[in-house]
């Protein structure tokens, strides 16, 4: 039993320690793009899911208790997920200069979660479903792709700005002065020129040796940076939508009502309008790119609230109290 | 007549604009915040007791306090609907569904041109065939003379958003149908006796109701955590022969097409009470639930049976968290006119007097079991709904439709092949496969060697 807890505890404690490590490392790889940085951190952000993963799995055999009915089971579920999401965007798209991010967001809720370790606990009647092991892991994920979306939105608003930073600086010349008339309304103009020519003036500065526009060069462009936003919603959307309809199948078996306005579901569904919104504004030209990913930005603090928000400061069906 | 058209027209055009629509979507949006963050159906007092004055009331005057069934949240979800109508036939479906017609290859930013040696029916076969090995599905047609291909990928999937719309609509209506016929209520019955349901004429007879607490030690201290609700009842539908059943969290019964669910429970008491030390036998046999109350006859007086108390702390003579019945008492408050005139915590067996010759014993507890029934005819609709919603949402995120729009025009050293490649969610998205895609083509159809487009060549290289 002994030994088994030590497993449960040492594996916390490889995740934690190679996310933080894992994301120094991809942090610096981010600012500086020296190769062996990614090497280190890629690696470090595989163990630290995979040992997160098995620490679930373990906690999961060792107590006969299905391991996500609390927020600290639940928030290791989302820190794992995110990383998870992450890793198979980053593989996929090579997108390993943004881990940092999400390694860094990853071990800050894991290490929360931790501090809502209360021991082992028997479900209340209400948990005691099937539904628990469906709902929560699918509700979760989509969190997590949100996450994922968060920190590709903040990579984009950070290099629109500095672009545009450099675009309206006095040093880049004539560049710069074209730039602005494309940077000035109408903004769906402004958006074609930012997606697919990317703006003259870095281009300029960074042939001029403006060590900004270098680096901001060596990021994806504007418009690749909103596909893959685009595409992390495109899996949280349908995840939540699902986790709706799931919580609302268990809650028909258990409260006797799909829907009963409780404060989580009602916040899951205005998360849901929020990234339906944003499907939708994704879909006109004048509004893709700086405006949905400012929401993709500000939706994530409404998904946080209504994961974390509501548990804390609201009490409701799903505060688990009852 | 003018008049009534030109405003049709306009309403038409508003309701079909997406900014419309998506400023709809915020709207319900920020009335679902509300009532996320406002408690819902509290008395006005509530309110005015959390919030500064001028707020409570803005809450109770406009209707915040029950939000999701006031009119303008009703209101926005028919607007929406009435959006999505529109906007499905006057937007989405000419533009997901757009018919072939010829375009000006090089006005469209996703465009590219090689050049191909042979005859222009020869390169147009061996182009075409490129795309069928690919999975492209080709159609010709001939505008002004000239022939055009058009290769499409998943064209099927354009349907996508129209599936997830109709997914909307038929959960709509499944709601709608609650509304309509669908009924619910709570019905709690103490053990031993026999419940009618109003609407369905269904008799429910609690024959015992259980619970389990399993005490757990926790590093915050002792924690108490119910683990089992239990109730065995014998229900007799109207017409029907009655049968013996059981109740749990999550377990519901069927009876007729109504389910009930285990919701709550209780404690029941009997109190004995006395006026100048003669026992009321009416009184003394009424069984109260928690929050009921019995009128005291010969005035204005009564007796409110706040709640059960389980354990009593020895120590310190409070209700203890402990929710097992170790040293019971109740809460009672006494009020005269409604008004509260002061509560106390009595042990079971204890005789207090409560004023004006009058002394009460709680006596006995019974438990009762909290039933939630309904009858929601829209489920099934609501669930078709929610498949089809799901349905839409991941075709039309996961299966891109794209369109190639291709052009073969004799040159001097044999043909042009022109291609520009359109999709349903903008350029971007389909940059870095178009780019690849006419790699993949220039080399098929080497030789001769291959001549990209400058501009696609140096955006596209994603
Ligand atoms: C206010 C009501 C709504 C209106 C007016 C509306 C209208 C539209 C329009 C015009 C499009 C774009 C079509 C195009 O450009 O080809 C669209 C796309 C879409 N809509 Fe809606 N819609 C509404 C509500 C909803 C709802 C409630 C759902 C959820 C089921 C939904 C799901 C979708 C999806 C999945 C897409 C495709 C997005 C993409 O391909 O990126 N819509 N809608």
């Amino acid at each position: 039993m002994n030994g088994k807890m030590s497993a449960d505890e040492l594996l916390m404690i490889v995740a934690i320690a190679s996310y933080i490590f894992g994301a120094l490392a991809l942090l610096v790889y981010f600012f500086s793009r020296e190769e062996w940085l990614k090497n280190l951190g890629a690696p470090l952000a595989i163990v630290g899911c995979v040992a997160q993963f098995a620490q679930l799995f373990v906690r999961w055999d060792l107590t006969g208790v299905w391991p996500l009915l609390n927020l600290y089971g639940s928030l290791s579920l989302f820190a794992a997920m995110s990383v998870a999401i992450f890793i198979g965007f980053a593989w996929r798209y090579k997108l390993w200069f943004a881990g940092g991010f999400v390694l860094a967001l990853a071990a800050i809720f894991l290490a929360y979660g931790v501090t809502w370790n209360e021991g082992t606990m028997p479900p209340v009647p209400s948990l005691q479903s099937y539904w628990a092991k469906v709902h929560v892991p699918i509700v979760v994920s989509s969190y997590a792709a949100f996450l994922v979306a968060f920190v590709f939105s903040c990579i984009y608003l950070v290099k629109y700005y500095a672009e545009r930073k450099i675009a309206l600086s006095p040093r880049t010349g004539v560049a710069v002065s074209s730039s602005v008339a494309a940077m000035a309304p109408p903004a769906a103009m402004m958006q074609r020129v930012a997606a697919i020519d990317e703006t003259p003036a870095l281009a300029a500065a960074a042939e001029a040796g403006n060590p900004l526009a270098i680096w901001l060069q060596s990021l994806p462009s504007l418009a690749q940076l909103d596909v893959v936003v685009y595409r992390a919603v495109a899996i949280g959307l349908p995840l939540i939508s699902l986790g709706i309809i799931t919580g609302a199948a268990w809650a028909k078996e258990a409260w006797g009502a799909y829907w009963q306005w409780d404060p989580k579901e009602t916040a899951a569904l205005c998360t849901w309008i929020v990234y339906l919104a944003y499907m939708h504004l994704h879909t006109r030209n004048a509004w893709r790119g700086l405006r949905t990913n400012w929401l993709s930005f500000l939706g994530f603090f409404l998904v946080i609230f209504t994961y974390l928000g509501v548990n804390i400061w609201i009490s409701g069906l799903h505060s688990y109290k009852v | 007549m003018a008049t009534i058209r030109a405003y049709y027209d306009d309403t038409i055009r508003t309701f079909g604009n997406v900014l419309f629509a998506v400023s709809l979507l915020g709207v319900w949006g920020v009335l679902t915040l509300i009532g996320v963050i406002v408690d819902q159906g509290k008395s006005p007092s509530v309110y005015l007791a959390s919030y500064p004055a001028p707020i409570a009331r803005a809450i109770v005057r406009l209707g915040f306090d029950n939000i999701y069934h006031s009119p303008a949240y009703i209101a926005i979800i028919g607007l929406i609907l009435i959006s999505l109508t529109v906007c499905t036939f006057k937007r989405v479906i000419p533009a997901r569904l757009p018919p072939l017609r010829p375009v000006k290859i090089d006005k469209i930013p996703l465009n590219g041109s090689i050049a191909v040696r042979g005859s222009e029916s020869d390169v147009r076969e061996r182009v075409e065939t490129f795309f069928r090995k690919r999975g492209w599905a080709i159609r010709k047609r001939e505008f002004g003379g000239v022939e055009w291909s058009f290769a499409d990928k998943h064209n099927w999937a354009r349907r996508g958003v129209l599936i997830a719309h109709l997914g909307f609509v038929i959960i709509a209506a499944g709601t709608t149908l609650y509304w309509a016929r669908g009924f619910s209520g709570e019905a709690p019955v103490v053990t031993g006796q026999t419940i009618e349901i109003p609407q369905t004429g269904t008799l429910i007879h609690l024959n015992d109701f259980k619970y389990r607490i399993t005490p757990i030690l926790t590093k915050a201290g002792m924690v108490y955590q119910p683990t089992d609700y239990v109730s065995h009842v014998t229900v007799t539908p109207k017409d029907g022969t009655p049968r013996n059943m059981t109740v749990r969290v999550n377990h519901p019964i069927d009876v007729g097409g109504t389910l009930y669910y285990q919701a709550s429970y209780g404690f029941a008491m009997t109190f004995r009470v006395a006026h100048n030390g003669v026992t009321i036998p009416a009184l003394s046999q009424t069984v109260l639930q928690e929050g009921e109350s019995l009128d005291l006859p010969g005035g204005s007086s009564s007796l409110i049976y706040d709640r059960f108390v389980p354990t009593v702390d020895k120590r310190t003579g409070e209700p203890a968290a402990d929710p097992r019945v170790n040293d019971p008492a109740v809460i009672v408050t006494v009020a005269q006119s409604g008004i509260s005139e002061g509560s106390a915590m009595v042990p079971l067996g204890k005789t207090v007097d409560i004023g004006q010759g009058w002394t009460i014993t709680p006596q006995r507890y019974t438990l009762y079991s909290g039933f939630q029934y309904r009858y929601d005819p829209g489920i099934p609709l609501v669930g078709i709904g929610s498949v089809v919603l799901l349905v839409g949402l991941i075709v039309s995120f996961y299966f891109l439709p794209a369109r190639l729009y291709v052009r073969v025009d004799p040159a001097p050293a044999g043909c042009t092949v022109g291609i520009a490649a359109t999709t349903v969610k903008g350029y971007d998205i389909y940059a870095g496969a178009f780019a690849e895609l006419l790699r993949d083509l220039q080399t098929a159809m080497e030789p001769p060697g291959p001549q990209p487009h400058p501009r696609t060549a140096e955006a596209y290289q994603a």
